[in-house]
């Protein structure tokens, strides 16, 4: 973005939380520049609104997650950042355990997650686990709501959580190393190590987070009866139990490497490298013995994306090429006698991903702006789910072994005849294995409605398609060849303001309607062969609004208080027909789509002082489709409330500091997911070590 | 400084202020006393969700009291709610993936004591008042337990079955031996001599033997899925078999369509006429050489999941789990086929139990 386009130039100087313990790293993605100094609490430069908006997010509806909360603690996943920071629906089956996101009222297949411009959605089951993403290794994450994220990537009829490093690392050495020790023997780790130059940045990081997990809850889903001398019933109670068989470990390595040759190329490289080890915890109805019963997942997972951008003063030209290789591992076993364990299930997995992309941008004028994009993913899937001894006596694995090659052409026009008003429209083409999806059209405008207030309107409309999964159609036994693709059709609209007073607070805020039409949502339902096979069934009318506003404020000399919330309202309706007559849930909510959600983060900050408050609420969520509210199967709304305190200090070799983080501060029992209890309160304390070394 | 702090301490008195706390108790317990004839059915449940319930139909008034177990005792049912058995005076609940059986009194509904730590239940069947089975998928054992005692006494091995692959189903009786179907990636019926509690004969016969009755004339009636498409144990063409007790041999055999979807094999209380389903309700005399060629009720625009035939007034009772997601419906029909009432229970009303 050139100096042309500052329209309004700087309006505030906002509050700067820096976060000693989070990344060395600034980060610039064009609204917020954060520059990091560990160790002390610094007003950083100026908070610059750009009058104009970005030719490129011409009518987009995007959520930015602030640096900030990405760098929180080296603890969370990023299902935790989005939790407390965002307003899509975050459902979590326990602490370390799986986590998957929606956007309004879509299901989380719905949902395209993409690092560094590669789609990591597994390819056989279309959803991303959240909690196996640790926030700290993300420099910049943002969602692109609905409509918008047919900007980036098909099939987002949800739409897009996108998440990347950067390459800003300021020159010569840089090192950090945190150490958490929390609640439930839970012990975090990280360290990193940069290096940059004008021409060369490198950076490692690494984590590595273990637990037994072994937290206490209160089962209300048991009952154990008192009696008398008599045998006659004097009592009973809920309870106490632990969580069972839920401990991981978790070790993550990112080696990141660039190149600037400062003439506009820019070469990349990152390389993730997973190990997960989880056990998956028994259900709170469940009277096995947990030391009987391993229930156990692994995974290995390595992704690399290799990056070019050639950048001149009008054009760019960007290409990728990427891998991803996943090992999955599920074992259900059982002690029969004598300590020996016999495999009940034992699959495999095995997923390889070739990407490639280019992309060009093509910026003629301030008027005009034009992109397209060819991205290519190739997936090599074997799925083994169970061994079998077949009539002849023979063994036999039951299970699928499929490529399919995924092609996405996307072309856009943007045009901004004025500073008041900007224009988009973008045609996307998608094909999976032999099936082209029919074009994707979208459009977008946005305009400023006034200059007081930094008042202006946004506004959206597509088609989208998202493909069957490859579960979905070759799974056995229940795999549906037959299956169409889900397609939907969107549209939102919104208004957005920002207004502050310099060296006072800034306010900023927005509002979206957004609507959405799906056809054919695939959904799994039993089969009276005892297994589950997937059908096009159901038609959703999703629609709703949602508010987002943050606050920059310094009430008193010295101190700092940022505010970010959130709010969402997402009736999430079935208006397919009835399966029979006497079926009750057309016209009805969707099971697990709160109607509700809201988020509230406050950082408050004095000198080297900061205090963090994170609270969250879901409305009730129904676990039947007739919305039934059944003493079996309800799921309450609740609240949640997480703190933190942090003091740094800063010495001549290092900075250092402390972190005191509790969450579920007010101990509540609650569940996300039927019968999947969630700990009470918890501690975790964190030091963090920078040294300083010379430059 | 010090108007700070007092900002501070007023933001931490905010966040106190929007928490709440969520109600997950079930309340207090309920007092039940039902008195003769009744219809427990056994609700399913989603798969890991832990929402299996109970319900209780009185066919003499027609009412149904759903959730009954949790009522009664003030906790869940558990998850998957696999069969149920009448026994000593008590109802006993086999709940698959709770790993537990739990007996209840049939009038009050409450818990008299539970089974625990069994590897996947499905089925029970009583030999003596010290003595059931307990069949189990993914497990090459039967368990033997001990009924007055709740615990866990022996096991039987199944030959030529693997944990991975074991699937042991539902038991009937004749004589000292107990035969037993052997359902998920096999295709055979075992025998089980109780008094040495030993599998010593078994016989093959199509892909995936479902469920397993004994009629008046001491013949045992199974119907096959059939398997699935590009299954490698094998697909083919479900069918319903007639073996005799005695000899433990196939006597008939009747074949459907390639894709039919037979299942719920049921006799009625003169264990005479068979019942089951493939799409529509079927009825046949034991003593027919052919299968209907009209159903005995036709299916009524969904698939139906569960069958029972009352062994007081043959009424015939099916259910429709319409979505899944959702309390099913029962339909009761009377013997000659007219439907008499109609009633909504629990998620997957899957199995049945005369009290």
């Amino acid at each position: 973005m050139d100096g042309r386009s500052i329209l309004r130039g700087i309006i505030i100087v906002l509050l700067l939380w820096t976060h000693h313990d989070a990344s060395l790293l600034a980060q610039d993605d064009g609204r917020r520049d954060v520059q990091q100094t560990s160790g002390r609490m610094r007003r950083l430069g100026e908070v610059v609104a750009w009058g104009r908006r970005p030719m490129k997010e011409i009518g987009v509806q995007k959520t930015q997650l602030d640096s900030a909360a990405l760098k929180e603690n080296i603890a969370l996943s990023m299902a935790d950042v989005l939790t407390f920071n965002s307003s899509i629906f975050v459902k979590s089956y326990g602490r370390a355990t799986l986590s998957t996101v929606a956007f309004r009222g879509t299901s989380p297949s719905h949902t395209q997650v993409t690092w560094n411009g590669m789609r990591i959605n597994n390819p056989m089951l279309g959803m991303t686990d959240f909690s196996t993403i640790p926030s700290y290794f993300i420099d910049n994450a943002s969602l692109l709501h609905g409509t918008s994220s047919v900007n980036e990537t098909g099939g987002g009829l949800g739409g897009l959580v996108k998440l990347g490093t950067t390459a800003d690392i300021p020159d010569g050495w840089h090192a950090q190393y945190v150490q958490g020790v929390g609640s439930f023997k839970t012990f975090d780790e990280f360290a990193r190590v940069a290096y940059g130059s004008k021409h060369w940045k490198s950076s490692t990081r690494f984590v590595y987070s273990s637990s037994p997990n072994d937290y206490k809850y209160t089962n209300h889903d048991k009952k154990v009866n008192i009696y008398d001398p008599e045998g006659q019933l004097i009592g009973s109670y809920h309870p106490k139990e632990r969580n069972r068989s839920g401990s991981y470990k978790d070790m993550h390595l990112l080696q990141e490497l660039y190149y600037d040759n400062l003439r506009g190329d820019r070469l990349g490289l990152n390389a993730w490298l997973i190990r997960s080890n989880r056990e998956l915890p028994m259900l709170t109805v469940d009277y096995g013995n947990a030391l009987d019963f391993e229930n156990r997942q692994r995974e290995t997972t390595f992704r690399s994306v290799l990056s070019w951008d050639h950048v001149k003063s009008n054009w760019k030209l960007s290409a990728k090429g990427g891998y991803i290789h996943t090992w999955m591992a599920y074992d259900y076993r059982r002690d029969i006698g004598n300590g020996q364990m016999a495999s009940m299930t034992r699959s495999r997995s095995r997923v390889n991903t070739i990407y490639g992309q280019v992309e060009g941008d093509y910026n003629p004028s301030r008027h005009w702006y034009f992109t397209a994009n060819l991205s290519a993913h190739q997936h090599f899937v074997r799925s083994e789910d169970k061994n079998v001894i077949l009539q002849d006596g023979n063994k036999a694995i039951v299970g699928y072994d499929k490529g399919r090659i995924e092609l996405s052409g996307y072309v856009s026009a943007k045009w901004q005849p004025s500073e008041r008003i900007g224009l988009s429209a973008v045609i996307r083409e998608e094909m999976f294995g032999d099936r082209w999806a029919p074009v994707t059209p979208a459009f977008f405008v946005d305009g400023l409605i006034s200059r007081t207030g930094n008042l202006s309107f946004k506004a959206s409309v597509s088609r989208n398609f998202k493909f069957p999964t490859l579960n979905d159609l070759y799974f056995l036994p229940g795999g549906n060849p037959n299956l169409r693709n889900e397609e939907g059709f969107s549209y939102d609209a919104g208004l957005n303001f920002t207004v502050g007073k310099p060296e006072v607070y800034s306010l900023s805020g927005s509002a979206t309607w957004f609507d959405s039409y799906i056809d054919d949502w695939i959904i799994w339902l039993p089969t009276t062969k005892g297994f589950f096979s997937p059908r096009n069934l159901k038609k959703v009318h999703a629609y709703g609004v949602e508010l987002k506003a943050n606050l920059g404020l310094q009430p008193f000399k010295g101190w700092f208080l940022d505010l970010n919330g959130s709010y969402s309202w997402t009736p999430s309706i079935n208006r397919g027909e009835q399966m029979s007559a006497a079926d009750q849930s057309v016209g009805k909510q969707l099971p697990y789509v709160p109607r509700h959600s809201a988020s509230l983060t406050g950082r408050l900050s004095w000198r080297s002082w900061g205090f963090l408050y994170k609270w969250v609420w879901y409305s009730r969520r129904f676990t039947m489709s007739s919305n039934d509210i059944s003493l079996t199967g309800n799921l309450p709304s609740y609240f949640m409330s997480n703190i933190a305190i942090d003091k740094s200090f800063s010495f001549k070799p290092l900075d250092l500091s402390l972190k005191l983080a509790v969450n579920n501060l007010f101990n509540e029992d609650y569940l996300s997911v039927l019968s999947r209890p969630m700990p009470g309160i918890n501690f975790e304390f964190f030091v963090s070590i920078t040294p300083k070394f010379s430059r | 400084m010090k108007r700070g702090f007092r900002f501070f301490v007023l933001l931490c008195g905010l966040c106190v202020a929007v928490t709440a706390c969520m109600d997950q108790d079930y309340g207090e317990s309920e007092d039940f006393s039902t008195g003769g004839h009744g219809l427990f059915i056994m609700n399913e449940g989603n798969f890991m969700y832990g929402n299996a319930s109970l319900s209780y139909y009185d066919p003499a008034t027609g009412v149904v009291e759903n959730e009954v177990f949790l009522r009664a005792n003030g906790q869940k049912l558990g998850d998957v709610a696999q069969s149920m058995t009448m026994y000593g005076g008590l109802a006993w609940l086999v709940v698959n993936n709770s790993h537990v059986v739990f007996a209840i009194n049939p009038e009050t509904f409450k818990i008299v004591g539970q089974i625990e730590n069994l590897t996947s239940p499905r089925y029970i069947h009583f030999v003596s008042p010290t003595k059931a089975y307990i069949t189990q998928l993914w497990d090459n054992r039967i368990f033997v337990v001990n009924p007055r005692t709740y615990q866990i006494t022996g096991y039987i091995q199944v030959p030529d079955m693997t944990m991975e692959s074991g699937s042991t189903e539902q038991m009937v009786q004749y004589g000292k031996y107990v035969y037993c179907n052997c359902w998920s990636y096999q295709n055979r019926i075992i025998k089980i001599d109780t008094e040495t509690d030993r599998v010593v004969d078994q016989l093959e016969i199509g892909i995936q033997p479902t469920s397993l009755c004994l009629d008046r004339y001491g013949r045992m009636w199974t119907v096959t899925d059939g398997g699935y498409e590009d299954s490698p144990y094998g697909y083919e063409a479900p069918s319903m078999y007639c073996i005799d007790a005695e000899s433990f041999a196939v006597v008939k055999q009747f074949k459907f369509r390639l894709g039919d979807r037979p299942s719920e094999i049921q006799l009625n209380a003169t264990a005479d006429t068979l019942y089951w389903l493939n799409n529509d309700v079927w009825r046949m005399d034991v003593t027919a050489q052919r299968v209907p060629v009209r159903p005995f009720i036709e299916e009524r625009g969904t698939i139906y999941y569960g069958l029972t035939v009352s062994p007081y007034d043959s009424n015939v009772y099916v259910a429709d789990a319409i979505d899944y997601q959702q309390p099913g419906k029962i339909y009761r029909f009377s013997a000659d086929g007219q439907l008499q009432d109609e009633f909504y229970v629990g998620v997957i009303p899957g199995a049945y139990c005369w009290k």
